[in-house]
């Protein structure tokens, strides 16, 4: 059976689904018994979420690059 | 998340409309960026980014829908970036600088190989809950800048912007394994950031 270590070490590719089929039952046979794991799977997951709402910092002058871009397509059609 | 569909967004692009250059850099710019970013690293990254959006704007009528715009957008800038870099290309590197809080490593497991310890169960359970500290924020931030370049830019563009392993690899021009070995090693180093503060309730 996979041990834990090797269950983190896969746990990417588990959320990316890159694992094979037999890679996968593994997986999902080790969860179903191993509390610690289900719940560091969860939070891997949580911490991506989280990564995906954190406020990205746009630069402020959006508004000025847009008037020139639109500007340079009239001028160049 | 609202990205603008591209058929109602060329129209208006071609056009010179404002609004639409507006919708296109509120969506994109950030993934352009960290393509950039991943290339010439954070130095030059911004003056690849800007001729990169001047390509664009000469390129538009010529843009044949055979990808999407956003697959489109980045392919002209790690083009940008590419031909910006010409030296000889930067080596991967899988060595890791240290994250503030570490990562998931040996010593979290026992001789057989499960859990030393029980793993801690965090007390907020969504990511608008988590983020509400701005402790955590900056501190999520500063382990996203003891990243390098190269890895950063690879969580920011699977994790942030959506992208597939394959287009990461093909944009960034590394292999795939690279990309799964320096996705996996920075999310473990965003996962030990955020157990450590819900830990401890600091960064
Ligand atoms: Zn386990």
């Amino acid at each position: 059976m996979l041990t834990c270590k090797e269950l983190v070490a896969r746990s990417s590719d588990l959320l990316d689904g890159e694992l094979s089929f037999r890679e996968r039952m593994a997986v999902r046979r080790h969860l179903m018994l191993c509390r610690n794991c289900r719940r560091f799977i969860k939070q891997m997951k949580l911490t991506q979420a989280v990564i995906r709402h954190m406020p990205e910092s746009q630069g402020s002058d959006l508004d000025d690059l847009a008037a020139f871009l639109a500007q340079q397509r009239r001028d160049n059609p | 998340m609202g990205l603008p569909a591209d058929v109602d967004l060329l129209p208006r692009l071609l056009a010179g409309e404002q609004g639409a250059f507006r919708e296109l850099i509120g969506a994109y710019q950030g993934a352009m960026r960290a393509v950039a970013y991943a290339i010439v690293g954070q130095r030059y990254a911004d003056e690849v980014v800007q001729d990169a959006w001047l390509a664009v704007v000469r390129n538009l009528s010529g843009f044949q829908g055979r990808s999407s715009l956003k697959t489109w957008l980045l392919t002209i800038v790690a083009n940008t970036a590419r031909s910006r870099l010409r030296q000889n290309r930067r080596e991967v590197l899988l060595d890791d600088l240290p994250a503030p809080h570490g990562s998931v490593g040996d010593a979290r497991f026992a001789e057989d190989g499960h859990w030393a310890a029980t793993v801690p169960a965090w007390h907020e359970d969504t990511p608008e809950a988590l983020l509400t500290e701005d402790e955590l924020r900056e501190c999520l931030e500063k382990t996203l800048l003891s990243l390098s370049d190269l890895q950063r830019s690879v969580v920011l563009l699977r994790e942030r912007q959506g992208l597939e392993l394959e287009d990461i690899c093909n944009l960034l021009e590394i292999s795939l394994s690279n990309v799964r070995v320096l996705l996996h090693r920075g999310r473990l180093k965003l996962f030990a950031t955020l157990e450590h503060f819900e830990e401890t309730g600091q960064c």
